[in-house]
């Protein structure tokens, strides 16, 4: 450990977050690895279960991919699931983001997150109100909520049931202040319960990144929005009339292809009772169709058709 | 007078033949035993003087001395009883002298004068004919057990009055002769056309069982995986008369045969609860007698739940999962054990079972970590398929489709890939696909170009070990065999990538 890279903020030292210092309940010292927010430029905090779903993680990184195209900061716990992803999407968006510890700066937690955790030493920071060398013990975590919302313009929450630990984040971002923004969800998902309920108390509904991006006057409009909409269909039908004409993928690869959808993951037994394709072709096709990318497995052995990422092949 | 019988002492699995031998000289009365004896052998002094009166023999009021000789290997058990009596009883003249040439009896004796049963009489009858004993007298509740070896003349007796009758005056106890057990091989209740759905599940079962891969099933609670296990023994190649007999060897010194079944039929399915002990599951005892492993010999050993157990007990089944053989150490000796099974775990994804349904799963991701990291590295490394068993849907259940292939189906298609590897491993120490070693990768898996490159992308994509790669072409291997393919095809190694083992691509979903 390098403890001359730890910066030791005093609360009324010049580097203190401003947005911090005009509030009340916040830390006479913060650590920071790093950088530390840029006052000037707009933040969102991202948060959201650490179980998360697949589909989740992927609209968590989207969000904060989106959002640091268009140069806000992604604040987030760097836990795994959601707040993880949100922020691994800002940085492979060319943003800046900013994770708040539960533990001292020089302790990563959780250890999954060690690749995240260098990059964002290099684009971002990383704070935490305990000095170095600080255990991640679990009453530390409500705590650092506060400061995850006190630093954000909005806070966002991507998935979260109904008694999840992200909302402490939100009742610390209204009590400051703060803006809140819940993704949408399926009624019955229970991962979407909370984010539902936060939509039914009046939060902003984020249906797309572009939603938060309005809300913070960045000018992408929601006819960008309406644009990206409209790219995903043109990918997904390119996608489908690529494994049409793909003239490497066998007969049985197509079919199997048929079987599935963009949405739900589907075991190899229901698209074997569904096609009635020998089991062990149906597994082969798989892997056929995940070799050549047009077919993802996000968990073991339940398949998605897979949406590529541009249009070039 | 002097007078002698032989029987049989068993340790571990090894079976030596005793001579009980029996002086009965003039002097004060007294009841001597000697031969280096474990406590069970010393007491036969009160159980054979009980037993004799009772049966209505007095013993002399004489200086009876018995040894077992050699004296230098240890004895134990309560088998010596009977030969302890007849070689009295012979001793002192009830019985004809020479009548009890060539003879080895085993048996326990009860104070009423009843000869109970014993066990390990399997072996002890194939060492007897292996010693050319000319007569092998069993408690008559393990006659059908002895009769189990062929051209060996078998008396079974049920008391010792019966003993006397017989070797004193020649007459046969007035019993139904019970006929040598016609083993009825290879009879299970169960099929697997009895499970509705989990095809990919029953496809691995298969594979494992051709090129005997170690196999995970992985799934939700009530998705099947227990009662796919239990019927993987029945998909296994038919039982012949000698691997009956081998299996049946370990029971009876385990005791685990009955006066009904006096030899195993079937093959093994040990499924042994999660709490049990390092001990039972290699074997234990001063001396040793089998544990589990060596109980699924030629069989099934079936682990469900495995993250339950504990490392320490889990850890023991390396060694016989390489060697096929148990080795254990005591003071009185190194004893092996034979541990030839295929090896079957089960577990949950997740401590409540339900991940990846987030709508149920009540699971932190470290808790899941947690439960998946308690199977050791080295373990896992042994187990060459794994299947996701998907939870079951009603349709599944009440559809009429197709109930899939039964037993004898799928038995002769494994048989015919077991024969396609006994020609391949021809000449060399290997059996099955699962032993390939690097070395003989080349020649044994000749990959098609097209394979060769569907491998090599997803060694790049899935950032696979070089372990795993290889584990990855054995199956192939064995899949290919069950198409009839000399060369792997791509299919081959498609359908091999889906069962790949678990290791980081699984585990690190979170």
């Amino acid at each position: 450990m390098i403890k001359e890279e730890i910066l030791m903020l005093k609360r009324d030292d010049p580097g203190y977050p401003p947005k911090m210092k005009e509030l009340t309940g916040m830390p006479q010292t913060l650590y920071a690895l790093g950088e530390l927010p840029d006052p000037l430029k707009p933040s969102v905090g991202i948060v959201g279960a650490r179980m998360c779903s697949a589909y989740g993680r992927k609209t968590a990184y989207e969000f904060g991919k989106i959002l640091a195209e268009n140069g806000v900061q992604v604040i987030s716990g760097m836990a795994a699931g959601i707040d993880g992803s949100a922020q691994e999407g800002a940085l492979d968006g060319g943003g800046k983001s900013f994770a708040v510890l539960g533990s001292g700066v020089d302790v990563c937690y959780p250890r999954g997150n060690t690749t995240l955790y260098n990059r964002l030493k290099h684009a971002g920071g990383i704070l935490s109100e305990h000095p170095a060398g600080t255990a991640p013990l679990p009453y530390h975590f409500p705590s650092r909520n506060r400061i995850i919302s006190a630093l954000s313009d909005i806070v966002l929450v991507v998935e979260a049931k109904s008694e999840s630990g992200s909302l402490i984040t939100v009742d610390f971002a209204l009590a400051q202040g703060r803006t809140v923004f819940a993704v949408p969800g399926r009624v019955g998902d229970a991962l979407s319960d909370g984010c539902n309920w936060l939509i039914a108390q009046g939060a902003g509904i984020a249906y797309a990144p572009e939603a938060v991006l309005n809300e913070l006057l960045i000018g992408r409009g929601t006819s960008a929005y309406f644009e990206s909409r409209i790219k995903k269909a043109r990918l997904r039908h390119l996608s489908e009339k690529r494994v049409k004409h793909a003239s490497s993928l066998s007969e049985e690869a197509r079919k199997v292809y048929e079987a599935l959808s963009f949405e739900d993951p589907v075991y190899p037994d229901a698209i074997a009772l569904k096609t009635l394709i020998d089991i062990s072709a149906v597994r082969a096709s798989l892997q056929e169709l995940a070799g050549a990318g047009f077919v993802e497995e996000p968990e073991r052995d339940s398949f998605l058709r897979r949406c590529p990422d541009t249009e070039e092949p | 007078m002097f007078s002698s019988v032989l029987s049989a002492s068993i340790t571990g699995l090894d079976v030596s033949c005793v001579r009980v031998e029996a002086d009965i000289s003039d002097g004060l009365p007294q009841f001597t035993m000697v031969g280096f004896l474990s406590a069970q052998v010393r007491e036969a002094q009160d159980r054979v003087r009980s037993a004799c009166r009772n049966a209505g023999i007095r013993l002399p009021a004489k200086r009876i001395t018995v040894n077992l000789s050699p004296a230098d290997i240890p004895k134990s058990g309560a088998r010596f009883d009977l030969p302890v009596a007849l070689s009295i009883l012979s001793a002192c003249g009830v019985l004809p002298p020479g009548s009890l040439e060539g003879v080895l009896a085993v048996g326990e004796l009860s104070l009423s004068g009843r000869i109970t049963s014993v066990s390990g009489v399997l072996p002890v009858a194939m060492k007897a004919k292996e010693e050319q004993a000319s007569l092998l007298v069993v408690p008559a509740a393990n006659e059908a057990e002895a009769k189990a070896v062929r051209d060996l003349t078998v008396i079974g007796l049920a008391s010792v009055a019966e003993a006397v009758d017989f070797f004193r005056d020649g007459v046969l106890p007035d019993r139904a002769c019970v006929p040598s057990p016609d083993a009825k091989l290879n009879c299970y209740t169960e099929d697997f056309s009895d499970i509705h759905g989990q095809l990919s599940a029953k496809r691995a079962a298969s594979i494992a069982v051709a090129g005997f891969h170690n196999l995970m099933l992985i799934g939700t609670p009530g998705s099947g995986k227990t009662m796919l296990a239990r019927r993987i023994p029945t998909i296994l190649p038919d039982l012949t008369p000698e691997e009956s007999l081998e299996i049946s060897r370990i029971y009876s010194i385990a005791g685990l045969l009955t006066e009904e079944n006096p030899i195993t039929g079937t093959r093994p399915f040990r499924h042994p609860h999660h709490t049990i002990s390092p001990q039972a599951l290699a074997g234990g005892g001063k001396i040793p007698t089998p544990g589990e492993v060596s109980l699924a010999h030629r069989g099934v050993l079936f682990l469900d739940e495995m993250p339950e157990f504990r490392s320490q007990t889990l850890e023991i089944l390396r060694q016989p999962l390489e060697d096929r053989e148990i080795v254990i150490s005591r003071t009185s000796g190194t004893y092996r054990f034979p541990a030839s099974f295929l090896l079957l775990a089960a577990m949950n994804p997740c401590p409540c079972g339900y991940y990846p349904d987030l709508n149920r799963c009540t699971c932190t991701p470290r808790m899941i970590a947690d439960y998946r990291n308690r199977i050791s590295k080295p373990l896992l490394d042994r187990i060459d398929l794994s299947i996701v068993c998907p939870p079951v849907s009603y349709e599944d259940l009440v559809s009429d489709g197709p109930a899939g292939p039964t037993s004898a189906e799928i038995r002769t298609k494994v048989e015919a890939v077991r024969a396609v590897e006994a020609e391949r491993f021809r000449g060399t120490s290997l059996h099955f696909n699962s032993e390939i070693p690097p070395s003989m990768m080349e020649t044994c898996c000749p990959l098609d170009p097209a394979a060769k490159k569907v491998l090599g992308q997803a060694f790049e994509s899935r950032s696979l070990s070089a372990r795993s790669y290889y584990r990855i072409i054995r199956v192939a291997r064995t899949i290919a065999d069950m198409d009839g393919e000399d060369i792997i095809l791509p299919r081959h190694i498609r359908e091999a990538l889906t069962m790949r083992p678990v290791d980081n691509s699984y585990w690190k979903t979170l």
